[in-house]
């Protein structure tokens, strides 16, 4: 770990914080507000590479542990942890990291825009979405016991949004590539 | 101090930063002027390691810092333009005091050295305070009191009046000349550069004078056309 | 800005250690998933809402602080209602609610620092295995919580610019901004952190009194 390995994952850390302290945004072409800090995970990864990206969920995920109201609304706590969506804080670690670790390699810095978009989106919809719900769902049925048929179904309602979310993520990410690219240099 | 740079040229890639330079620094103060992107951040992040050079070599009390980077980053210190990006700890104290114990004192040592450190500048009152709140005269005098603490011999800092107001520029003025150590200062302040007794002027990657103050700052004058 | 959710007091469990804490907590995760009778969940469930409601906060707080999990949990325990047997249920929802109670008992009894320091002791083992520097622990997240509210200002600072020039805040014309601008900081955090040597005790520091003259 590098000196700016660690202050580029501390300071990603901060602004997924500041995402979940500021009201939720409207996206401009529909009229729904998001809350922003839940695209962090696809934002991380695909930003700063698969592992600061992690690191900066390990140092997010850790100051939840520790008590501190991190999490968009003022949660924060062990009982977060311990309760039934536990499964989808820690499983920011691992989506981040492989949202990154797929960035890495599917986005080339010469790529023409589309591609770029393209490899950013797939990053963050099979590290954002996929996997992310592959550790958060069985953790549910695990902590409390409602069958996985019936949680997997529960979860699809969260799948449009999710998507909509991975596509403003890839936006954000080209725009960082474009402007202050990070991605390439793989730390 | 003693300063030698030995035939020491910077380059980032095609980009020349600093065209090779030869030169002797001794004494107590030094000043630098230039345009932007003259070079003289350059220069100034070679006397403490932070950047190395691409040809020749730069000895700092006769440390070579390519040889021995982390050794001239303690023999001197570096006050950065933006002192909000140095301070990294949420408290003042908290700041001095993770420097000092990452260089392994103690934490009853650590403390006695911070209070010195916020005697030294003035700046007790600020101990406690969040360095998010602080204004830009406090951040400067904080910054400085955070690299002092470390006790370098040479503290090199770079535009330290930039963006204060008239009160604060005097407060950090006269924190720099009282500090006993040896000090190198990069700055736009020309009332400021023209007390020292020795000031180098950049332009273009190349050093254009080095001299007394009143003849460096004419030319500089002359160079930028007004 | 960022307070933790711990609350001052001198109740029982505010004189146990955090290790011990978390070292019970993690115990009583996996211990209650192989209790299945009903009557010891509940004992389960009774003392860790009491040792919670009696951590020093107002009920009301108390439950407004955990409530968007309560509720979740409220809503996935109706949904097994529907799907599996009474006894079942009830067991399942017995159990997760006392382990969310005891895990905001330990939150709120334990200061930051103390949980600072159980973080450090956990990293321990990564810096003897050389993948971290003594410190960088307590060095990043004070770096991270550091620059929490200059963020913020930036954010508030963006918003600003959009209103003076007549555009609507929109998620994307701020997010890119906000992240260029932060990691641009980043870089130069880190090579103030390099120049005044913050990472580590690679030498002893020079004991001579150079400013004492």
């Amino acid at each position: 770990m590098t000196t700016r390995d660690l202050a580029l994952s501390a300071l990603f850390a901060a602004i997924i914080i500041v995402l979940g302290l500021v009201p939720p945004v409207t996206l401009g072409f529909i009229p729904v507000p998001i809350t922003m800090q839940s695209m962090g995970v696809m934002l991380a990864g695909t930003i700063i590479g698969a592992k600061r990206g992690a690191l900066a969920y390990i140092i997010f995920v850790a100051l939840v542990a520790v008590g501190l109201p991190v999490l968009s609304g003022g949660r924060g706590g062990l009982a977060v942890l311990m309760g039934p969506t536990g499964g989808y804080i820690f499983g920011w670690i691992v989506a981040a990291f492989v949202s990154g670790f797929l960035a890495e390699r599917l986005v080339r810095e010469g790529a023409s825009e589309w591609r770029q978009l393209g490899g950013f989106f797939l990053s963050s919809v099979l590290g954002g979405i996929v996997v992310l719900y592959a550790i958060g769902m069985p953790w549910v049925t695990l902590a409390a016991g409602t069958p996985f048929s019936a949680v997997a179904w529960g979860s699809l309602a969260f799948i449009p949004g999710d998507l909509l979310k991975a596509a403003v993520a890839a936006i954000a990410a080209r725009s960082v590539l474009a402007g202050y690219p990070l991605l390439p240099q793989r730390a | 101090m003693d300063i030698i740079f030995s035939d020491c040229s910077v380059r980032y890639g095609e980009r020349t930063a600093l065209e090779p330079l030869s030169l002797r620094i001794e004494g107590a103060r030094l000043g630098v002027i230039g345009l932007n992107g003259s070079g003289k951040t350059t220069f100034a992040r070679l006397i403490n390691g932070l950047s190395l050079p691409s040809t020749g070599r730069v000895t700092v009390n006769g440390i070579e810092t390519s040889a021995e980077p982390e050794r001239a980053r303690t023999e001197a210190g570096f006050v950065f333009q933006n002192p909000q990006n140095q301070l990294i700890m949420p408290v003042v104290e908290e700041d001095i005091m993770f420097g000092l114990r990452a260089r392994g004192l103690k934490a009853c040592a650590a403390e006695e050295r911070a209070a010195e450190a916020l005697a030294r500048f003035g700046i007790e009152a600020l101990a406690r305070r969040r360095v998010h709140e602080l204004s830009g005269g406090e951040l400067q005098l904080a910054a400085m009191a955070s690299v002092w603490a470390l006790r370098p011999r040479i503290l090199v800092l770079d535009e330290p009046t930039n963006q204060l107001d008239l009160r604060n520029r005097r407060r950090v003025i006269d924190a720099i000349d009282a500090m006993p150590e040896d000090a190198v200062v990069v700055t736009h302040d020309l009332s400021f550069a023209a007390h020292m007794p020795r000031l180098l002027l950049f332009h273009g990657g190349r050093l254009l004078a080095d001299g007394a103050p009143d003849e460096t700052i004419a030319r500089y004058h002359e160079i930028a056309g007004c | 800005m960022l307070t933790s959710l711990y609350v001052e007091g001198r109740g029982p469990l505010h004189r146990v250690t955090a290790g011990t804490k978390l070292a019970g907590l993690a115990i009583a995760g996996v211990v209650l998933f192989f209790v299945t009778q009903l009557w010891l969940l509940a004992v389960f469930l009774f003392l860790a809402a009491l040792a919670y409601l009696t951590a020093g906060l107002s009920i009301r707080e108390a439950l407004r602080r955990i409530a968007p999990t309560l509720w979740s949990l409220l809503f996935l325990l109706a949904v097994n209602l529907f799907l599996l047997p009474m006894q079942d249920a009830a067991v399942l929802g017995l159990r997760i609610l006392a382990l969310v109670f005891a895990a905001a008992a330990v939150t709120a009894t334990t200061p930051l620092a103390e949980m600072m320091a159980v973080v450090d002791r956990v990293a321990r083992p990564l810096e003897k295995l050389n993948l971290l520097r003594p410190g960088d622990a307590g060095l990043t997240f004070g770096l991270c919580l550091r620059f929490v509210p200059d963020i913020l200002s930036r954010y508030e600072a963006l918003r600003e610019a959009h209103r003076a020039r007549g555009l609507k805040v929109r998620v994307l014309t701020l997010l890119g901004p906000l992240i260029i601008l932060t990691l641009k900081q980043a870089d130069e955090v880190a090579s103030a952190i390099d120049a005044r040597g913050l990472r580590g005790a690679s030498k002893p520091f020079p004991s001579s009194e150079r400013h004492s003259s």
